[in-house]
């Protein structure tokens, strides 16, 4: 038994595959790849196949990264080229390593995301004007949104703390946000909830729609640092 | 960005429109010499659960001179998206606005997506009607089971492909190029078109109608067009193409697993069934085949399933075989076989067994009529007893949930009738309590549809039952399968009253459609969607009677609508078929050896082929 990392980017159509889905697809891929999948146990198998952060429908994510378990010890180039060779349009493997046997899961490391946030804008803005919203922004104690849980109900949460780094700038008539994001089992901040908070407070013209958004990556680390998975 | 990239996130299930899955074909533009949509009038979901799509994705995309892409209904939010935004109607492959295209292609699956094309159209900027069309819109041809009675929607198709679509496509595009190279306009490449086999172009025939409204006559207006259409049959399923690269959507659909067919047609000859006409003969593949066929799915698709299609796969003469070859050759490597429907007996059971060693999800019956009278009348070869041992069999080998299906209001049914799907329904209950199936898992689903009379068919003289009393008869079922371990489902009985009207319509239902289309109904099929009272305002605009078509019944001398269509089974076959059904009598299954006479093999100058080997016949 083997466990591997795999570095992937889900852009183009496959950025509308859900998570779900997705461990459909890249199960598919496998078996059309000839890998030897590891399966649970019980009633109904499913592979050894997880991923290190849930990225939102219509997110591209550039640098993502799941885990698979195969059952042969297949030299990484190998699991690589398999893969690459089987996947969908817009899905690309960036990297495969190792994971050590009784290594933590990437789920269970992963602490954050990056992301970028770009859309078209009609006019120019004044000189500082998106900086200083940005400032104004981060300088409250608090940024309050509504989120549903899964029972529906709706409750008030504050995602200040899970804002650890968000920027923003216009070149020319694009403007781009970028920010990092708590991401994981201890704390959550989904991009579309830190970029409607910010555009609600700014003055511009702008909705979370306009933008199309991308992770740039996902990282483990505590505090200050981020650290690679 | 892009209009369309702008609106896939604001939709539901935004996967439905984005592309890009495995094996999808990107051609070139510019590098054929004919293109074509294929467009299926129900969202993605269905639409790629349709094997007949893929088959045709496969062969046109095989050419080299030409492309084929897809295109689904947009659900309703997306309808929305589009229309606020301008976007026209486009395929998945290139974006293209359907419009762009040689060709738009519809299959036509059940009649309650008649009005989804219609919206497809306008969605598209195609005039819907076949009259207001000319050089600068595509060629709007359709096929598929519905085509059989194309006359309801014979003003919005300029051509229809009447039998197995894999026979005609071919010499369809051939025709076409040749036409354009000809410098031959739309109206004469049509009158050509209506002399190729299987091909029914509505326009070049007139319509004349009795006093009473009923159809007196249809015929050909135009030189060299035929009188009757004859369907196109694939003469060998080992050499008809079979898509072993087939498009493997990215997000779950409903049929989501390799589709393999092992044969077409049936030869059971239930009376009410349209898919057993429009399908004869039954022709097998070779084991062989299939297996070759399996091996290459697996490796291409990577799904984890493998499911042998067909109307019934139980009566696949090798199928057993087939299913050991499979499990052997697949299961390592975590791919499962599954059968889409049993038949009732306790040879389906073992099969069941076999293919579903691990998963125990429920099995589903169709024993269609509560008493063997009226089974005896439909031509279903079931008798309670075997009903009984099947799924007491079912329950001893650790199945808890058994779900059984029945229509009602089938001709001659009585309140008796309904007693026995009751009487049924309990018994099953007690052969689960007698195998020991634990008390609070233990699980009888009853599903009942409303019997909808069919062209082609022997009951295609039959009136429907009346609304009203279709829902009276559902309510006496309801009433008395309410019992702890029963579950009773049933169809809104307005969708198969709708449905009826349309399945043996005449061309003057075109108004309809267009009226529903701008009173907004779309998506018939789907409860949510649904609105029985658009549907009676687009009748009254109309000046046209719902009733009047589904309640009719016709003597055997009348002109039907669909006289012109010759499914090749002849009419005196379907109409000794309907006076043995009355009579209660039943008519042998063909495989037996004992030809019923439908009239079919000689009329097509086809015979039926069974792959041989281990016999799984049980008739």
């Amino acid at each position: 038994m083997s466990r591997y990392k795999l570095q992937y980017a889900k852009e183009g159509p496959a950025r509308f595959i859900s998570h779900l889905d997705l461990l459909r697809t890249i199960e598919r891929s496998a078996r059309r790849a000839g890998l030897p999948l590891v399966f649970s146990q019980g009633f109904n198998p499913h592979p050894k196949i997880t991923f290190a952060a849930p990225l939102g429908v219509g997110v591209a994510g550039e640098a993502e990264w799941g885990e698979i378990e195969l059952s042969g010890d297949i030299p990484e180039e190998e699991v690589a080229a398999a893969m690459a060779a089987t996947l969908p349009e817009g899905l690309t493997v960036k990297a495969v390593g190792r994971i050590p046997e009784g290594a933590p899961s990437l789920m269970s490391r992963v602490d954050r995301g990056a992301y970028r946030c770009e859309a078209a804008l009609a006019g120019s803005l004044p000189p500082g004007e998106l900086e200083m919203a940005m400032r104004s922004f981060l300088g409250r104690g608090e940024i309050m949104i509504r989120r549903k849980s899964k029972a529906g109900v709706e409750k008030k949460v504050d995602i200040r703390p899970g804002i650890l780094v968000m920027s923003a700038r216009a070149d020319d008539d694009i403007i781009r946000v970028e920010m990092e994001l708590k991401t994981g089992s201890n704390g959550n901040v989904r991009v579309e909830e830190a970029l409607g908070a910010f555009l609600a407070m700014s003055a511009l013209p702008l909705q979370t729609g306009d933008f199309s958004l991308f992770r740039t990556g996902v990282y483990a680390g505590a505090g200050e640092c981020r650290e690679e998975l | 960005m892009n209009k369309i990239d702008l609106i896939l996130p604001l939709v539901q299930k935004p996967a439905r429109y984005a592309g890009g899955e495995w094996n999808a074909v990107h051609k070139e533009w510019g590098s054929v010499e004919v293109r074509v949509a294929f467009a299926f009038p129900d969202v993605y979901e269905v639409g790629m659960s349709y094997l007949g799509l893929q088959i045709l994705y496969g062969i046109v995309n095989g050419r080299p001179d030409a492309l084929m892409e897809r295109v689904f209904a947009p659900w309703p939010d997306m309808e929305g998206k589009m229309r606020e935004h301008g976007i026209p109607l486009f395929t998945l492959e290139s974006r293209r606005p359907v419009g762009d295209f040689d060709m738009l292609a519809f299959t036509l699956q059940y009649e309650l997506s008649f009005s989804n094309l219609v919206n497809m159209l306008n969605l598209s900027g195609i005039p819907l009607r076949a009259a207001e069309r000319d050089a600068g819109h595509p060629l709007v041809v359709a096929g598929g089971p519905c085509a059989f009675n194309p006359e309801p929607l014979a003003d919005f198709i300029d051509l229809f492909v009447i039998g197995e679509g894999e026979e005609s496509i071919g010499a369809l595009l051939d025709a076409f190029l040749a036409a354009r190279r000809r410098g031959l306009d739309r109206e004469r490449f049509l009158l050509e078109a209506s002399r190729l086999p299987g091909i029914y172009v509505p326009s070049l025939y007139r319509v004349k109608y009795r006093e009473d409204g009923a159809v007196l006559a249809v015929s050909p207006a135009g030189a060299g067009v035929p009188d009757r259409v004859v369907k196109q049959v694939v003469r060998d399923m080992d050499q008809a193409h079979f898509p072993t690269r087939p498009v493997v959507p990215s997000t779950e659909v409903v049929h989501d697993r390799i589709m393999l067919e092992v044969m077409r047609g049936c030869t059971r000859g239930c009376r009410f069934c349209q898919a057993g006409v429009i399908y004869r003969p039954v022709r097998e593949k070779n084991p062989e085949t299939v297996l070759g066929q399996a091996a290459e799915l697996v490796r291409n698709t990577g799904y984890e399933e493998i499911s042998l299609v067909s109307l019934s796969t139980s009566d696949y003469t090798p199928v057993r075989r087939v299913i050991t070859s499979l499990i052997d050759e697949h299961a390592c490597r975590g791919v499962s076989v599954s059968l889409p429907s049993l038949r009732v007996d306790n040879f389906s059971v073992e099969l069941a067994q076999e293919v579903q060693r691990v998963r125990r999800s429920s099995l589903t019956f169709a024993p269609e009529a509560g008493t063997q009278r009226l089974r005896d009348v439909i031509n279903k070869g079931v008798a309670g007893e075997d009903l009984l041992a099947a799924t007491g069999a079912a329950f001893r080998a650790g199945w808890r949930a058994v779900k059984l299906y029945f229509m009602i209001g089938l001709p001659t049914e009585t309140y008796e009738d309904l007693d026995g799907i009751v009487q049924l329904a309990r018994a099953v209950l007690e052969e689960g309590k007698k195998a020991g199936a634990p008390r609070g898992k233990l699980k009888v689903t009853v599903s009942a549809s409303s019997f909808v009379p069919k062209a082609h068919t022997p009951f295609q003289w039959e009136a429907q039952v009346p609304l009203e009393e279709l829902k009276e008869r559902q309510a006496y079922l309801a009433a008395r399968l309410k019992a702890p371990g029963i579950k009773f489902n049933w169809h809104d009985a307005g969708v198969s009253f709708l449905e009826a009207v349309f399945a043996r319509g005449d061309r003057r239902l075109g108004a309809v459609l267009g009226e529903a289309f701008k009173l907004g109904c779309r998506f018939d099929g789907w409860t949510e969607h649904f609105h029985y009272q658009r549907w009676m305002e687009a009748f009254r605009l109309s000046g046209l009677d719902p009733a009047w078509y589904a309640g009719r019944s016709y003597h055997y001398d009348d002109v039907l609508p669909w006289d012109h269509i010759d499914a090749g089974v002849s009419r005196q076959f379907l109409a000794r078929e309907h006076r043995q059904a009355l009579a209660g009598r039943i008519t042998p299954d063909c495989r037996t050896g004992s030809c019923p006479g439908c009239g079919l093999c000689p009329t097509l100058e086809i015979e039926p082929f069974y792959a041989g080997g281990e016999t799984g016949v049980q008739v």
